[in-house]
């Protein structure tokens, strides 16, 4: 109404005549009880009530129908309609770091409420990774930018149309061709903004353009320059692989950008059951990965050792393979170092030449992207004197880069020099946050004060958009359309799931408001840029599927140059001197999610520390330094110095420590650390330590131990075990994680149950249930288990599990209904390692419902193990009594905040379809009993029976390695039941008789004999 | 009769002197006196400044919810439950003095077993709050009593702890009785006594009509004949039941079959670790030293002796039985318990409960007031560590070592148990101020001219 000069009816002169005391006074009267200003990033209960209103809307429940205007297609068979409360999925696209995975998002009356993989994607295949999930949470973060911000002198609100306005008043930085504008940008798999960005390019051809990320792939892209002259991306086919190395590489980890479809094939050829065969995996790294965890070998050597170590095996190779090498060149020199004579080292070499060798055509070798990138062309050369090429992987040409390429931090540098010149005029900063992750020689931050218009569009107000003139909130990806492409280049589409909730645009969108083009909608802009599209028909498909078929990169089948002496690193790694291995977090990556509490709360896979990042130190290497554990020590490097607790991390490589990046920020938000609010940086900064000089690893590292002990929210290993803990431990772990040999399985197949020796197992009673309907049960495959935690988040999105915090972590009150155990096993020098998710076991005969007082835990006639929240008064008898330890109790309301009117938009993340529990009362895992309630109500209306596969529970649906496997046993051909029913297959703690309705099955690991 | 004029107070009494009167006035007269000695006001201020400690921690507890707490998962009970135990196990000294001496005619009972059945009453009220404080929703803990309501909803019997409500309601119940009806002729006493219409009163109220007649002493007779019946198996059972909470769940370090006989040992040996260690002072600020003479503190400490020994060879039977039953998980909790994380409380338990009573194998010991004082403390201090022991260190490690995790208490966990022992010892005073002490009538019956008609 304040836009309205002359209102009709009128409640007073003040307001006929538009006097400014009306407008005051409407103000205060229809204001939010606080100030807005005072809370930025939070919707008041006006704006809460209109996002509702927008999101209904959405839903196609008000009779204006924007959903149908806008087109969002759903998978289901009724796009006529939607029941209120029904949820639905819809196609969408994630993107991360240049390649980007289609999804399927569960949208519950126009508010997307779960993410899962879409099945039809070539890397998810239904499977989601922690970050793809936990994306949700980003976009219901209160703490995102929520309005328009200049910043000239103080902090002005403002709205795109003023932005548009400034844009068309500033046009002198668009003059000769561009030479003063620059734009620096998160790197993007989307081939609408490759195509913009081109068209930016040609309308000013001076423009500087420089992707940047603190994970972008620069060494691997080099590597592939110096071997095949272009730089070319590798796609590996784990499946068909029989012997696979990786060099400091986790192609199972989020970084990695086809991880699902790595941890998939892997997976696959982890299970020997029918065929007798399985694949070998050798790991040679300075810390613990996944793959590590998965290897049957891995070799703990420091990462500035890898190359020397690669080097040797070249040698090795080469020789071996004689004249059939010689087409690839002369080999490496062996290096000389006194280590790779050492008799453990020499002899993995040895044996895994041999291998390597013998599978030839059958075998790949893997490289991190935190090795140099001579490395990565050595890799190369390998992998042609294994034959590899066309085979194990097979090479695509990496689109964005052009010949020139000389890496982005090299980038980077150009752009920061050409900013001190004052040579830019204009810098357009999307995504990413390079005030934060940018070299820290580099004086970004100074460099960009020289630019006099910094426009940010970002999601967050951090600490990139604290040095802007212009902070313009940018659309989540839930929020806005656009494509990505996938690892192998297959286009998926992003489709948005409701309306941005704080005017929030996409870099596309933004770069056509730049290039001027008109519509500039997401929609349109998909339309016109990506082929294919054009007819509204393909579009709807499209839309529906997510996917557009075929439109994979072509593969490639370059030649290999004749390789140079490579320039190994000499300075490699001396006796006596330590290295810091700076590496992406496995919850946080760059420090992106540092507000998303449930990556904050996730237990990083292999030290189960939560809500910090720590160094990992090897134990021997702590003693020689005097480390305790959890003591904070002081690094030094480059003469920069951070001070981090240390834990000891078995299998760490000796002389090297691992620091995690991400953490320690001070504009995160009120999750991660925000400084002017006096919330604390979680965790330590490491982003300091980092210069041009090396992203990655840093040599001439020194180490001061300060004498102070952290308090480490840890999830596992809470509290320091002592020696008889150790003993009792070690002890027992035989019987906890059952694993055997190839070899032993195949003499042996029922091993496993024979692990334990235990009276006959006789009930004494009948049991009062026969169980003739259905008959729940989930088999938990060990060997295909890398423990990437994609369960357990996938779990606290569907079951509304609460976040406990900090605190409550170290008391031991952690919430998730799945978790994975992580055990060591052997020496701690060169430990394996094991996983084992562990959630509860719906014991048919239960101990803790037989304690229960007020019969709050029951069993159903299916066989479930039920909890009654209402009827739960809370004696937590139940957890004394269950040998598994998977009830969580709800020590405080963990939903207290959810009472702030800022955190009101929280809410909108919850499963209407499962209780959100209130404090004092016990919880755990019921099988995901709303998705079994809901197939069966699906299939009883149909008027037909359940198909095994049809109830997926949220972790079956998004691991990725199809270890966990749900179904009903009462159908003798449901995969459950003939996992449960497999040689391997053994019940945890079988011995005490509660007969559990969960089955593990035992892992085999593939040792080379000569090896073991 | 050897035992009986063995401890009669008033053997050799001067001539002349009635003992009836005097017994009657050493007792009337500390609730008669004008104000209580000074040590009782030091002593009342410091255990209501206690108890609205307690108070103030219940009601943060409530406000806040169970977390302000040290539990956790896998240590879900811990100190409530240790508290709940260690006052219940106070409670059984009482009855036991009442009831079982009683019927086995041990006459030196009745200078103690007032204010022993007091402490009783007493400690299964600080008990019966830990129950329902600790609970989750501790608005809602008669849904554990079998009341018919609407809500569809019916205690679940195989619950151990419905066992206990059942155990500790009826032991409560009981005690209670036992101790008002046995108090009836003493109200009786105070009433005749009295100088003010209050007291007069008050004391009639509650003496509901007590003349002394021979019909109403045999009714009397009989009755507490009757309830010392119905409250001997309370003392075995009540004990035992608790004790179920914990042997029959599977959890190593709780799931054994010793656990009843061992928990009413070792209530036994705590109860009347208390009474010493309230009968010491008692009998030197109120002047009751020749009721409660050296020979009854001498008696209860051999009583104390008796089942340190018998809570000593139960905690080394749990030994070997670990070791007997070859089970791994049960023979790692009793390693843990004595060489693990929580060592030190397993070795004051070990110090406490068994090695201090050893010193009354000595006579001089036994009749050295310091002496039964200090270890009556450390018996009780024993008593809550042996609790802590079996509740929290056997949940700390148990069988998978993924959950493995300590248990720190919070400042409200001390205060809690400290404010605890300020509800005892408020209600206690009120009882010493208020109410006869001793049971005047069973001591002169007890009187050698008592028996010489």
């Amino acid at each position: 109404m304040s836009d309205d000069p002359k209102p009709s009816f009128w409640r007073s002169l003040a307001e006929l005549e538009g006097r400014p005391e009306f407008q005051e006074l409407i103000e205060r009267e229809f204001s939010a009880p606080v100030d807005e200003d005072a809370l930025p990033g939070s919707p008041d209960r006006r704006r809460f009530m209109q996002l509702m209103g927008a999101s209904f809307a959405l839903g196609g429940l008000t009779v204006g129908c924007r959903w149908e205007k806008e087109e969002i297609l759903p998978l289901t068979r009724r796009p006529e309609g939607m029941v209120p409360g029904e949820s639905r999925a819809f196609a969408s696209a994630m993107d991360l770091n240049g390649a980007g995975t289609g999804l399927l998002v569960t949208s519950v009356d126009g508010r997307p409420i779960k993410i899962e993989g879409n099945p039809k994607h070539p890397d998810s295949r239904g499977a989601a990774g922690i970050f793809h999930q936990a994306s949700l949470l980003e976009m219901y973060d209160p703490d995102r930018a929520t309005h328009l911000v200049r910043r000239a002198s103080g902090d002005q609100r403002s709205d795109w149309t003023e932005f548009e306005r400034w844009l068309a008043e500033h046009s002198e930085f668009a003059a000769d061709g561009g030479a003063g504008l620059a734009v620096l940008a998160e790197p993007s798999s989307s081939s609408v903004r490759g195509s913009l960005e081109t068209a930016l390019r040609q309308r000013y051809p001076r423009m500087r353009w420089v992707n940047w990320s603190a994970d972008y792939r620069d060494h691997e892209l080099l590597g592939a320059k110096l071997a095949f002259g272009q730089s070319l991306r590798t796609l590996h086919r784990l499946d068909r692989a029989a012997v696979v190395l990786t060099l400091d590489a986790d192609p199972f980890s989020p970084e990695w950008p086809a991880f699902l479809a790595n941890i998939r094939q892997a997976a696959d050829g982890r299970a020997p059951d029918d065929t007798g065969e399985m694949s070998r995996f050798y790991a040679v790294e300075s810390a613990f990965s996944l793959a590590g965890g998965l290897a049957d070998h891995r070799l703990p050597l420091a990462s500035s050792r890898i190359s020397a170590f690669a080097a040797a095996l070249d040698a090795l190779l080469s020789e071996r393979l004689g004249a059939a090498a010689a087409s690839h060149g002369p080999a490496q020199p062996t290096p000389r170092r006194d280590w790779l004579k050492d008799e453990r080292v020499a002899k993995f070499l040895a044996q895994l030449a041999d291998d390597l060798l013998a599978a030839r055509g059958k075998s790949v070798v893997l490289v991190g992207r935190r090795q140099p990138p001579e490395v990565h062309a050595l890799a190369h050369r390998l992998n042609a004197l294994l034959d590899a090429p066309g085979k194990t992987l097979s090479y695509v040409a990496e689109p964005a880069v052009g010949a020139d390429y000389r890496g982005s931090a090299v980038e980077l540098a150009e752009l920061t020099t050409a900013m001190n010149a004052g040579a830019v005029g204009a810098l357009f900063v999307l995504g990413g946050n390079p005030l934060l992750d940018a070299p820290s020689d580099l004086g970004l931050s100074a460099a960009m004060s020289k630019v006099e218009h910094r426009v940010r569009l970002g999601l967050y107000d951090d600490e990139t958009a604290a040095q802007c003139s212009w902070l313009l909130p940018r659309a989540h990806y839930l929020e806005s359309w656009g494509d990505v492409r996938g690892w192998d280049g297959t286009i998926a589409l992003q489709q948005p799931l409701i309306l941005p909730l704080y005017q929030g645009r996409s870099d596309s969108e933004l770069l056509a408001l730049l290039l001027g083009e008109k519509p500039a909608t997401g929609r349109e802009l998909l339309r016109k840029y990506v082929s294919g599209l054009s007819d509204e028909r393909a579009m709807r498909r499209a839309v529906h599927d997510g996917v557009l078929a075929g439109t994979a990169f072509a593969l490639l089948t370059p030649t290999l140059a004749s390789l140079p002496k490579l320039n190994l690193r000499d300075e490699g790694l001396a006796p006596d001197e330590l290295e810091l291995v700076l590496v992406t977090d496995s919850n946080l990556l760059d420090g992106r999610y540092a507000n998303l509490s449930w990556l904050m709360e996730l237990p990083d896979p292999m030290t189960k520390v939560t809500w910090a990042n720590v160094a990992c130190i090897a134990p021997k290497t702590a003693a020689a330094l005097h480390i305790g554990e959890g003591e904070r020590i002081e690094l030094e490097v480059n003469g920069r110095t951070v001070t981090v607790p240390a834990i000891y991390s078995p299998g760490q490589a000796e002389g090297s420590l691992k620091l995690a990046l991400g953490w320690g920020r001070e504009r995160a938000g009120h999750v991660g650390g925000l400084a002017k609010s006096d919330v604390p940086p979680v965790g330590v900064n490491a982003y300091p330590l980092r210069t041009s000089k090396s992203l990655t690893v840093q040599n001439g590292l020194r180490v001061r131990p300060t004498g102070e002990k952290a308090v480490i929210a840890s999830t596992q290993d809470l509290h320091a075990i002592d020696q008889r803990g150790r003993e009792g431990r070690d002890s027992r772990l035989g019987m906890i994680v059952r694993e055997a040999t190839l070899g032993q399985f195949k003499t042996q197949p029922d091993f496993a149950e024979k692990a334990v020796h235990h009276p006959p197992l006789l009930q004494m009673w009948q049991s009062p249930v026969s169980y003739d309907g259905h008959k729940w049960g989930l088999s938990i495959d060990l060997g295909k288990c890398i423990g990437c935690n994609a369960c357990m988040v996938a779990c606290q999105a569907e079951n509304n599990i609460p976040v406990v915090g900090k605190d409550n972590v170290v008391r031991g009150r952690e919430m998730h209904w799945i978790r994975v155990d992580r055990y060591y096993k052997g020496s701690p020098e060169a430990p394996e390692v094991a996983f084992q998710p562990v959630s509860c076991q719906h014991c048919e005969n239960a101990p803790c419902e037989q304690v229960c007082p007020v019969g709050a835990t029951m069993h159903s006639s299916e066989g479930l193990n039920e909890m009654t929240y209402n009827r739960c008064i809370g004696t937590r008898y139940c957890s004394n009594n269950c040998p598994y330890k998977v009830r969580r109790f709800n020590f405080f309301n963990y939903h207290l905040d959810l009472k702030q009117p800022e955190n009101q938009v929280k809410k909108m993340v919850f499963n209407p379809e499962v209780t959100v529990r209130s404090r004092g009362v016990m919880e755990k895992c019921t099988f995901c009993v709303q998705r079994i309630q809901k197939v069966k109500i699906k299939a009883k209306n149909a008027r037909r029976a359940l198909v095994d596969g049809e109830i997926v529970t949220a972790c079956q649906q998004t691991c990725p390695a199809g270890a966990i496997v749900f179904g009903d046993l009462n159908d003798p051909k449901a995969l459950v039941a003939r996992n449960q029913k497999r040689p391997r297959s053994y019940v945890l703690l079988e011995e005490l008789n509660d007969r559990p309705r969960v089955k593990y099955l035992a892992r085999i690991r593939n040792p080379k004999p000569e090896l073991a | 009769m050897t035992l009986l004029t063995a401890v009669n107070p008033y053997q050799g009494a001067p001539k002349g002197d009635n003992p009836y009167a005097r017994i009657t006035d050493n007792v009337a007269r500390i609730a008669e006196a004008e104000r209580p000695p000074v040590g009782w006001y030091i002593a009342f201020a410091i255990s209501t400044s206690l108890l609205a400690m307690f108070f103030a921690n219940i009601g943060y507890l409530v406000w806040n919810g169970i977390g302000v707490w040290g539990n956790n998962i896998p240590v879900a009970w811990a100190f409530g439950i240790v508290n709940f135990v260690f006052w219940v196990g106070i409670g059984h000294a009482g009855t036991l003095i009442s009831a079982i001496l009683y019927l086995l005619r041990q006459g030196w009972r009745t200078s103690i077993n007032r204010f022993a059945e007091a402490m009783t009453i007493f400690a299964v009220m600080c008990a019966g709050v830990f129950p329902g404080i600790h609970i989750g929703r501790p608005w809602l803990p008669y849904w554990m009593l079998p009341i018919p309501n609407q809500m569809q909803m019916w205690p679940q019997f195989r619950s151990p702890l419905e066992w206990d409500i059942f155990a500790v309601g009826t032991y409560a119940t009981v005690s209670l009785l036992f101790w008002y009806m046995g108090m009836m002729p003493d109200l009786a006493t105070f009433r005749d006594r009295s100088r003010t219409p209050i007291r007069k009163f008050a004391y009639g109220l509650f003496a509901m009509g007590w003349r002394g007649s021979s019909r109403q002493w045999h009714r009397y007779e009989k009755a507490y004949l009757l309830l010392a019946a119905l409250a001997t198996p309370l003392v075995l059972s009540v004990h035992s039941v608790v004790s179920f909470d914990f042997a029959t769940s599977q959890l190593p370090g709780w799931h054994t079959t010793i656990f009843p006989p061992y928990f009413v040992a070792g209530a036994i040996f705590g109860g009347f670790a208390m009474v010493t260690t309230l009968a010491v002072p008692s009998r030197q600020f109120f002047g009751l030293k020749r009721i409660i003479s050296l020979d009854h503190i001498e008696l209860m400490n051999k009583v104390i002796l008796a089942t340190g020994m018998m809570v000593g060879y139960a905690y080394g039977m749990e030994f070997f039985v670990a070791w007997y039953s070859g089970n791994e998980y049960e023979q790692f909790t009793f390693v843990n318990r004595a060489f693990g994380n929580y060592a030190w409380a397993y070795w004051t338990m070990i110090f406490c409960n068994v090695v201090t009573p050893q010193v009354f194998w000595m006579k001089r010991m036994r009749r050295n007031l310091w002496v039964t004082f200090a270890v009556g403390v450390l018996v009780n201090i024993g008593m809550w560590f042996e609790r802590f022991v079996i509740i929290v260190t056997s949940l700390t490690r148990d069988f998978l070592p993924s959950s493995w995790g300590n248990f720190r208490p919070t400042i409200v966990d001390y205060m809690t148990l400290a404010g605890s022992f300020g509800l005892f010892f408020t209600l206690f005073l009120l009882f010493c101020r208020y109410l006869p002490m001793v049971a005047m009538a069973e001591v002169k019956l007890s009187l050698p001219n008592s028996h010489e008609h």
